[in-house]
């Protein structure tokens, strides 16, 4: 039976030490309540503007840091229809570059997503044109027969890149703002969970057919748990969340070890809960508490035994040791990110079609005790057709879901988004899209008026 | 008919809610005198406070947890006192079901077998007193047929089926009948079906559609049989496992 219980989540008030996640719900926005227009996610028009307003103006999350420990090792990335190279340096650095030959337009190094080691230098397929570590030409073969010589460009068109939080980022944006501007109070929010030491469990990218955004948005509010993930209202509260718009980006922090208000307690603790306990090493049956003191007994326990099991929880809050910290870095990133794991979830924009998306799905785990060094094998990048592989339970139900939006989305009878309270952070989202697409235009007015 | 119960006294463990508030309910408007219990104060006040408006007989309650055997024991012997007697008593407090640690194992046998067994020699010498008395214990068709996971609340609930024979066996020559009752699944706000209808809703339909008579069972109506084989009216049933599922399980009960 549903119901509507009232009940509060206790939050802790407080950072831990100076260096700890800030704890502080950022003001409330007041914001027009008008509709989001729904052709953002269906016409061609929207699309290019988006190409040339926001993805070639924004920072964009390449790669894991640990995809290319080594010098000369290096990974394709792509984003729309660019191919994207990034590869380490002999100095440790990291550079972006286009992945493409700067001869006859063939892509430079083929197959995307897949981890490539030690390359002393890139060597073009097609006729042989070799480009250093760094992209500067390393050998044109019968440079001779060019009586215009060398492209002057030196070598490989060069993107600004960085790294920060064991990822890799780059722009398409050659005056674009140094990353950590870019990321303003991100780092200060999640360098906490030192996410270096984590380990790659799961790599997989699938095709949806839907808008990259309907995808971002659907992580991006806890009003669908009730419709999509009912067995998650014996998991998580998802009516008391603490939503923080942080600039261009935002977080929503989600009680996890809870009973949403909209049911009513079982005699026995819900199997996710005790799945929680499990997880933190506890044996759910030898727990005698109500369901209600599951969430702060979970944190105790870690707290107590993350030690021992070699879980360095010291930089967490007591609620980071249970809660969802869910945060967008946008455009396209949104992770649900938990003391013992990160999964990451990026939305890219397919090349041609605002009806379709690629979602590239990375879970990665804290290494603890009883992780094994030497039998740790790191998964491969998958790539999959929409329903060929499942991505878990709750994922999957999102999944299955999207496309029908999308469909919905298309019809005439159908005019745009109609966004509540709980889906503050796709307004706040929507704002920032907005805002890159109307400097992006700036100039341009200004043209018209000279 | 008439059930008979009106000013018999009836012992019953953990009914604040579920079924086993049903039950304690019945008995309650049938005219019994009924004492109950749970760990919480909280919950005992309440429900007798609800129950006192529809009984004619005494309501009266106390918290224990049965777990403690000298807690269980007094809590028996001063509703005894306090109502004059035992002529029923339903062991209906259960660990629950979970497949989580051998830990499972010593809450189901700690709460549903010792929780039956030292309940059952407490009572007895008051039913003796008397002349006789009803026991009835609460298996699960999950005791008779496979259900969900291997776990211990299984295994337990089937060896209070075996107990209860024998136990029937032993005491009828002094007029204490001994029953057990095996409910399939039942659905109530707040159970553990409630929580399965809501997170797999499929899986719930199936088990509807699994039951002959296509529907989960309430409260009501295993509480109906509890009382019936508790009660006078069924003078001649002993030692049986009353199935009550709406033909959930499939196997026939030779």
């Amino acid at each position: 039976m549903k119901v509507r219980r009232k009940q509060t989540i206790k939050r802790t008030d407080a950072r831990r030490g100076t260096a700890g996640t800030p704890v502080e719900p950022s003001p409330k926005p007041n914001w027009p309540s008008n509709p989001i227009p729904k052709e953002r996610y269906t016409s061609h028009d929207y699309m290019k503007r988006e190409w040339e307003g926001m993805w070639t103006k924004v920072w964009l999350l390449g790669c894991r840091d640990d995809d290319i420990p080594n010098p000369g090792d290096h990974i394709v990335t792509e984003i729309g229809r660019e191919s994207i190279l990034l590869a380490r340096q002999r100095d440790g650095s990291v550079r972006a570059f286009y992945n493409v030959c700067q001869h006859r337009g063939n892509l430079l190094v083929h197959g995307a997503h897949e981890p490539k080691e030690g390359a002393g230098d890139f060597r073009c397929r097609y006729h042989n044109w070799r480009y250093g570590l760094d992209g500067r030409f390393a050998d044109i073969p019968d440079l001779e027969t060019f009586p215009q010589g060398a492209p002057p460009c030196g070598g490989l068109i060069r993107l600004p890149c960085d790294r920060w939080g064991s990822f890799v980022w780059f722009s398409m944006n050659p005056d674009v703002e140094p990353l950590r501007d870019y990321l303003g109070v991100i780092p200060e929010h999640l360098d906490p969970y030192q996410f270096d030491r984590m380990a790659l469990t799961e790599w997989k990218t699938v095709e949806w057919d839907c808008n990259w955004k309907a995808s971002v948005d659907a992580f991006n509010e806890s009003y669908h748990v009730q419709g999509i993930h009912p067995q998650l209202l014996y998991y998580l509260d998802d009516l008391d969340i603490q939503i923080d718009c942080l600039g261009k980006h935002s977080r929503y922090l989600i009680a996890f070890g809870v009973l949403s208000p909209r049911v009513i307690s079982p005699s026995e603790i819900p199997p996710p809960i005790k799945s929680m306990m499990r997880d933190a090493g506890m044996d759910p049956a030898s727990y005698e508490g109500s369901v209600y003191g599951a969430r702060e007994a979970i944190q105790k326990y870690k707290r107590e035994n993350g030690a021992e099991q070699g879980r360095d929880y010291s930089a967490l809050n007591d609620d980071q040791l249970t809660d969802d910290y869910h945060y967008l870095i946008f455009p396209n990133i949104t992770m649900n990110v938990h003391a013992d794991d990160l999964m990451m979830f990026r939305q890219r924009p397919h090349p041609t079609d605002p009806n379709k998306m690629f979602f590239d799905y990375w879970i990665f785990k804290l290494k603890d005790r009883e992780f094994d060094a030497a039998a740790y094998e790191r998964p491969r990048h998958r790539q999959y057709r929409h329903g060929e592989t499942s991505l878990g339970l709750v994922i999957n139900q999102d999944a299955y879901n999207l496309p029908f939006v999308q469909q919905g989305m298309n019809s005439a009878g159908y005019s745009g988004l109609w966004i509540g309270d709980q889906e503050l952070r796709i307004r706040h989202f929507h704002q920032t899209l907005e805002s890159y697409l109307a400097s992006a235009q700036e100039p341009a007015k200004k043209k018209v008026r000279t | 008919m008439d059930l008979g119960l009106r000013g018999k006294s009836v012992l019953i463990t953990g009914a604040t809610a579920g079924i086993g508030r049903r039950v304690a309910d019945l008995f309650a408007e049938e005219g019994a005198n009924v004492a109950i219990c749970s760990r919480s104060p909280e919950s005992v006040n309440r429900a007798v406070k609800e129950m006192k408006v529809i009984a004619d007989g005494k309501i009266v309650g106390a918290p224990c947890n049965i777990k403690n055997k000298e807690e269980y024991e007094s809590w028996i012997e001063a509703m005894a006192a306090e109502l004059g007697g035992v002529d029923i008593f339903i062991p209906n407090v259960s660990a629950g079901g979970g497949a989580d640690s051998e830990k499972n194992w010593w809450k189901n046998f700690e709460i549903d077998v010792l929780g039956t067994v030292r309940g059952v020699e407490a009572v007895l010498p008051h039913m003796e007193k008397r002349g006789g008395g009803a026991i009835t214990m609460i298996s699960t068709t999950a005791a008779v047929e496979t259900f969900m996971v291997p776990q211990a609340y299984n295994a337990m609930k089937a060896a209070l089926i075996t107990y209860a024979k024998q136990l029937s066996q032993e005491h009828g020559s002094k007029g204490v009948r001994v029953n057990s009752v095996a409910p399939g699944p039942i659905y109530f706000d707040g159970g553990a079906w409630d929580m399965i209808k809501i997170s797999n809703e499929k899986f719930y339909e199936r088990t509807e559609k699994t039951h002959a008579l296509g529907r989960l069972g309430t409260p009501e109506e295993v509480a109906r049989c509890i009382v019936f084989l508790s009660s006078p009216a069924a003078s001649w049933v002993t030692g049986v496992n009353f199935v009550v599922d709406g033909g959930y399980t499939k196997r026939v009960q030779f």
